[in-house]
């Protein structure tokens, strides 16, 4: 009998991540055990810049998470740990371009209380949809880790229905 | 060669094609665990079980064939997996099938990182999202929180 396979055995940790720098370097930590480093591990200065795009996008969700929570104090409570969850995106992407500086790109607010799930939803969808398509136009580690927010900003997309 | 729409140049693919064996393999695990999940929910409630099940056979007959195109021989289902815990109940089902879905967006994730070729990444995007989703209503059938995760697979 195989064992079911294990998220945990895949040979791929958060260091090989945290390695992946938008800096434009070659990096010499190979991303898994099984290929040496290699051409998804170069950045190209398209690819650097759009790194440093993302992070924008990331920040652009954080603060609509705090918009939504302004406009609707009982969404804010419900919404909490979503919040947190886009917070902890946002520094790894911050991680992995570390040229990032903080932007002042703001997502507006709700138009009414009533509002502010469906508007925090669109918000949500949109990152998703944009690093998602960024992840294509990456490689290597950042590739994995714009397609990984994605796929749980999407998560959150359905919660939130 | 590889038609790397991210990157400088050509680069094979047997890192890429070792990251999708796994990923099918993982395939293979959850087309066979869907079906202990299934038979451990109520009828009415076999339906999203039906439904995640196709998904990865889909998945994972694309998988097969890309890789066969390749003339890579893809590795298939084996002929029994043992469970992580006994699957008594649905709540137990729902855990499994977070088991599956974790199991696959792991795989998944692991190919975004060695794919070479754009058009692997975006058939890696969508078997991730999809697996994510699933595993969201699974957790939260489980009784598990959070029921979302920041970074699913890393």
């Amino acid at each position: 009998m195989s064992p079911l396979p294990s998220p945990g055995s895949r040979g791929f940790s958060r260091r090989t991540l945290l390695a992946a720098s938008a800096a434009g370097l070659a990096l010499a930590a190979a991303a898994c055990t099984s290929s040496p480093p290699d051409e998804r591990e170069r950045v190209t200065g398209e690819q650097a810049d759009q790194l440093l795009g993302q992070v924008g996008v990331q920040e652009t969700l954080v603060a609509a998470y705090t918009a939504a929570g302004a406009a609707d104090p009982a969404l804010a409570g419900e919404v909490a740990e979503l919040a947190a969850q886009a917070t902890e995106q946002l520094e790894r992407l911050r991680q992995a371009a570390p040229g990032a500086t903080p932007s002042s790109s703001s997502p507006g607010t709700p138009a009414s209380p009533a509002e502010a799930r469906s508007w925090l939803r669109e918000q949500v969808s949109t990152a998703a949809t944009s690093h998602a398509a960024a992840a294509l136009n990456q490689s290597g580690a950042r590739a994995a880790l714009l397609g990984s927010i994605s796929a749980g900003l999407r998560g959150q997309d359905g919660l939130l229905a | 060669m590889a038609d790397d729409g991210a990157g400088e140049g050509a680069q094979d693919l047997t890192a890429e094609n070792a990251a999708l064996e796994q990923a099918l393999a993982a395939e293979h695990a959850a087309v066979w665990g869907y079906g202990v999940v299934g038979a451990a929910l109520a009828p009415g409630a076999r339906g999203t079980a039906t439904t995640a099940e196709a998904a990865h056979r889909d998945v994972r007959d694309t998988v097969a064939t890309l890789l066969s195109q390749r003339s890579v021989e893809p590795p298939g289902a084996k002929g029994g997996y043992a469970l992580p815990f006994p699957v008594l109940s649905p709540t137990d089902a729902a855990a499994l099938a977070v088991v599956l879905e974790d199991g696959a967006v792991a795989a998944w994730v692991r190919v975004l990182d060695q794919a070479a070729e754009r058009s692997t990444r975006e058939l890696a995007l969508e078997a991730l999202t999809g697996a994510e989703v699933r595993a969201v209503g699974w957790r939260a059938a489980a009784g598990q929180t959070p029921v979302t995760r920041a970074l699913p697979g890393l």
